[in-house]
């Protein structure tokens, strides 16, 4: 083997490793990310009564029906949640996430005496949209610290279904 | 007459082979594992939609599998025992696609946009992916790699990587959800989840290739190549995924057809080079830096730096690409462009200078051993050739030159014969750096060849 070849593969080499060390320091980045958003040892033990998930009559802005998991694609629907059911000293919200992980409807953040009158939680339909889009919807109760969600005190899933 | 194939077979008899074949088979039979208990998870415990289709899913992976590796071996053997093995590789790959696109369509798509919806964004992805294979393949310019091996690589990265990683990342995904806060740290699970699986899925492919056909795999410009390849085959399916569902998500809109078309344009243009090829050519750059390492330490480095590298700039973009926002006005379109540029750009930079650097190093080598070879006197290179030989604008010139004179016939023999002198000097290169197993007949079996192509030339 050439030196001359050596020293050609060498660098290749090397700068593989020097890419490698690059890629090393953006992972992490993305662990040292992590672990903001989802610092450990946050466990209060508290947990939120979600009373239900339900068809939403926007016009009366009340819950309709059963408690249910799947609906079509034209009804809206809203979650209702027991604020009673989470100490009062905690600082909470909730929030609905669509499957691309937007928000599509909150309340809070506040105590959960401060949102007694805000048991009813929609979905928004989109501006310029008809309806609610498709997929998996998830509700959540988060429990807030400088700011930043810590703690899901309650979640439900539910499904929208694309016709 | 001409019996042996091209290159010459690789010895049968060779003691490094079997080892190889057997990390081979290690490898796969770890891939067949994940598949089967991925599948049988998400089965019982999703039930979801995705979760029939990876189960039924397995047997056309087992055909893909099975047809893949009985197609890749088949050039390796004598004409006649050739023929026979291409038919059977040709009836299992035929059937695992047939099913494949069944399962796909039945649970998947048909349920969403329907079959038709699914078929015209498989069209409207097809001619952008075969150009980029096309240019691909067009980067090795000293020695450029067999058709059947990049669509190979391709087909890897389309049916097994992507179903590697539907069952994979079902269970990651699900169970992050269930698990973590919705917000950054959720999205940051999910890119981890992206990265990690689908490069890996991916990498197999160009590590099994590797290691069943080290004798088309020669060096770092190989590997760009074959994990660039793998990444386009990637890119295609997932591609017809997002356009069906999102076309199936905004028809009722009335803009599915242009929620597709928003897909089909960041993936199959923008991003056709920008995503996924880039990331899994590193994986192919390390695999190809190793294949020529002289350390076992060094080559298991060099493998790991690609993945790392891959995985690191395929997380950075799904981490951190929402950075970027992009405003719902005209300037909106300049800063899509923008964001792929800033958050992929230096990556594909990366590996072009890598590539670029790869095909000075193999050119430079490769004219060595073509000096050397037509200093022997063999006659299979003459001194003369050898600048033609080197540059390939002169090659296709040299070809023109036949093609205006004799025909089409004529472009291809000569063709076939630059192509055999380019094979000769190849092996060399690599007898000289002890990278091969193949006896030294397989050197004279070439000549000999080279030989006769020029008998044909001649006539």
């Amino acid at each position: 083997m050439s030196s001359v070849t050596y020293d050609q593969l060498r660098t290749l080499y090397r700068t593989l490793l020097v890419f490698a060390t690059v890629g090393v320091l953006i992972l992490a980045t993305g662990l040292v990310e992590f672990a903001y958003f989802e610092p450990p040892g946050q466990t209060t033990g508290a947990r939120a009564h979600i009373v239900g998930i339900f068809k939403y009559d926007p016009t009366n802005r009340q819950p309709v029906g059963p408690d249910r998991s799947e609906f079509a694609r034209n009804e809206e629907l809203a979650a209702v949640v027991d604020w009673s059911s989470i100490p009062a000293n905690l600082t909470v919200d909730a929030r609905w996430y669509d499957s691309f992980g937007s928000i599509d409807g909150q309340v809070g953040p506040s105590t959960p005496p401060g949102l007694a009158n805000d048991t009813v939680i929609p979905v928004v339909v989109p501006p310029g949209y008809h309806y609610i889009l498709p997929g998996r919807y998830t509700f959540v109760v988060e429990r807030l610290k400088d700011g930043v969600p810590v703690e899901v005190l309650g979640r439900r899933f539910v499904v929208v279904d694309r016709t | 007459m001409i019996t042996s194939t091209h290159p010459p077979a690789a010895d049968p008899e060779s003691k490094l082979r079997p080892r190889r074949y057997g990390i081979a088979f290690a490898v796969a039979a770890l891939v067949v594992v994940a598949l089967i208990a991925s599948s049988i998870l998400n089965y019982v415990y999703l039930d979801t939609i995705p979760g029939r289709a990876s189960l039924y899913g397995l047997l056309a992976v087992a055909l893909i599998t099975v047809g893949t590796y009985i197609l890749v071996r088949a050039f390796d053997r004598d004409r006649a025992m050739r023929r026979k093995h291409l038919i059977r590789a040709g009836v299992l790959i035929g059937l695992g696609v047939v099913l494949w696109l069944l399962v796909i369509d039945v649970f998947l798509f048909t349920q969403s946009a329907g079959p038709v919806v699914a078929g015209i964004c498989a069209l409207a992805c097809l001619p952008t992916t075969a150009f980029g294979l096309f240019v691909v393949r067009r980067m090795d310019r000293n020695h450029k790699e067999p058709w059947r091996l990049v669509l190979v690589a391709a087909t890897w990265g389309a049916i097994v990587a992507t179903s590697l990683v539907v069952w994979g990342e079902t269970i990651w995904e699900v169970s992050a959800q269930r698990a973590l806060v919705p917000g950054p740290g959720l999205d940051v699970s999910l890119a981890f989840m992206a990265g990690i699986l689908e490069e890996l899925a991916k990498g197999a492919a160009v590590l099994l290739l590797f290691l069943i056909m080290r004798n088309e795999f020669d060096d770092v410009v190989d590997g760009i190549v074959y994990g660039a390849a793998v990444g386009l085959g990637f890119n295609f399916l997932e591609s017809i995924s997002y356009m069906t569902n999102q076309y199936s998500i905004f028809a009722p809109e009335g803009i599915g057809g242009v929620a597709a078309g928003i897909q089909w344009y960041g993936r199959q243009v923008l991003g056709l080079f920008f995503g996924h090829a880039t990331y899994t050519a590193y994986i192919g750059a390390g695999v190809g830096i190793a294949r020529q390492l002289p350390r076992v330490r060094q080559k298991v480095f060099a493998i790991v730096a690609g993945f790392i590298i891959a995985i690191a700039g395929h997380f950075s973009w799904d981490a951190w690409a929402t950075i970027f926002p992009i405003q719902n006005t005209l300037f909106g379109l300049v800063e899509i462009h923008l964001r792929t540029l800033v958050m992929t750009g230096p990556f594909t930079a990366g590996v072009i200078a890598l590539l670029l650097f790869g095909i000075r190093y193999e050119g430079q080598n490769l004219l060595d051993q073509m000096h050397k070879e037509a200093a022997t006197g063999h006659g299979a290179i003459l001194p003369d050739e050898v600048p033609i030989l080197a540059s390939p604008w002169r090659r296709l010139r040299q070809r023109m030159q036949a093609l205006t004179r004799t025909g089409p016939r004529g472009y291809l023999t000569v063709s076939r014969l630059q192509t055999a002198q380019l094979d000769l000097a190849m092996e060399r290169w690599h007898r000289e750096r002890k990278e091969l197993d193949t006896p030294l007949e397989a050197e004279q079996q070439l000549r000999d060849r080279v030989m006769q192509l020029r008998h044909w030339v001649a006539a």
